[in-house]
């Protein structure tokens, strides 16, 4: 049998010495960001303190999670805001993204494309094609307090050229939230 | 890993509650009547003056040797103008804990190749989708919660559109497994 998202978080967290992860309370999170200004590259996350919501739900704590929060990324999204307001947005068109992420001072997703429609295989919206990509194996973990940014740059899909445009990104899995389990 | 069950169990064990109860699938909703330009609703907490289908609670808990595990989200919107496809802000509070926190659910609103899940059903649409969840949270019995909801589209939200949240999943009602 192989290993759960929890078993993962657990084991992760237990090498990089936080002996509480298992303590707080399981969740399904998901954390976005988006970029409302066409651009060829895109550095997602990282300054996203500054931006509001709807543009970003990361909130105060900006591109690292607090202490004893952790989210252990299952699937990353494409998404294309409709609108400066960032109110709206669409899936990916006739797009691909090609995309790194970065945990701490480490890259641990490299060059990889979310190319449109590329998970058919198992994957059905109904009959539009897939701006998501699910990541193999359980996922990766974001501890706490370490921060992390995706890099990307959006390119047709089928010339293959680079395309200024607005983007957003959404990471989505299994995710920790603080319990004190304690009186304080 | 423990199932929904056994998850339910335990943590009503840790509570001391002790009673078996009759498992079921249990289903909650709650609706709220916006006004005009409204952009944040919270459910759960005001009963007043709503029909039994509106909601199917008349506390914000379960009764005592109810509970429940959380395992989908449904919200409806009932609006000429507004719909579920902006962003979202939704989180979910029981006791006094943060059980789902900044969640969007609005990814899986209509078929944009952007859902949580891989089988995405065709028939969420702009007004009406749901999002299982990866992660069982449970409602304990009499243990208050409430659900709050941030619609980034406020500026269309008219006066008495209606906003329905359901939770689902596996949960346990009470059976006093005896006569009276």
């Amino acid at each position: 049998m192989g290993m759960s998202a929890q078993d993962k978080m657990l084991n992760v967290a237990s090498r990089l010495g936080l002996t509480t992860l298992k303590d707080m309370q399981g969740t399904t999170r998901m954390v976005y960001d988006s970029q409302t200004t066409a651009a060829f590259n895109h550095t997602f996350f990282k300054g996203a303190a500054q931006r509001a919501f709807p543009l970003t739900n990361v909130g105060a704590n900006g591109n690292q999670f607090q202490v004893n929060e952790a989210l252990l990324v299952e699937k990353i999204g494409f998404f294309i805001p409709t609108a400066a307001d960032g109110i709206f947005y669409n899936g990916l068109g006739t797009l691909s993204v090609k995309f790194s992420l970065n945990i701490g001072n480490k890259t641990v997703i490299k060059d990889v494309t979310c190319e449109l429609g590329g998970e058919q295989a198992f994957y059905n919206d109904g009959t539009v094609a897939s701006s998501v990509i699910d990541l193999e194996g359980v996922g990766i973990l974001i501890p706490p307090q370490v921060e992390y940014f995706v890099e990307a740059k959006a390119f047709t899909a089928r010339g293959r050229v680079a395309d200024s445009t607005r983007l957003g990104c959404y990471l989505f899995g299994t995710g920790a939230l603080l319990n004190f389990n304690t009186t304080i | 890993m423990a199932n929904q069950v056994q998850k339910v169990a335990y943590v009503d064990s840790k509570l001391g509650v002790s009673l078996p109860g009759q498992q079921t699938t249990r289903v909650i909703y709650d609706s709220v009547n916006a006004v005009a330009g409204q952009g944040f609703f919270e459910f759960f907490t005001n009963f007043a003056g709503k029909n039994e289908f509106q909601t199917n609670l008349t506390t914000n808990k379960l009764d005592s040797a109810e509970s429940m595990v959380i395992k989908s989200i449904q919200i409806i919107m009932n609006s000429a103008a507004a719909n579920l496809t902006g962003h979202l802000n939704l989180n979910i509070t029981v006791g006094n804990q943060v059980v789902v926190k900044d969640f969007d659910p609005s990814f899986n609103a209509t078929s944009r190749g952007l859902s949580f899940d891989r089988l995405h059903s065709g028939f969420n649409n702009s007004d009406n989708l749901e999002v299982r969840l990866l992660t069982e949270i449970v409602i304990p019995p009499q243990v208050n919660f409430k659900v709050t909801l941030q619609v980034a589209d406020a500026v269309n939200v008219a006066a008495n559109d209606d906003v329905t949240i359901i939770l689902k999943g596996y949960g346990r009602i009470f059976s006093a497994g005896n006569s009276f």
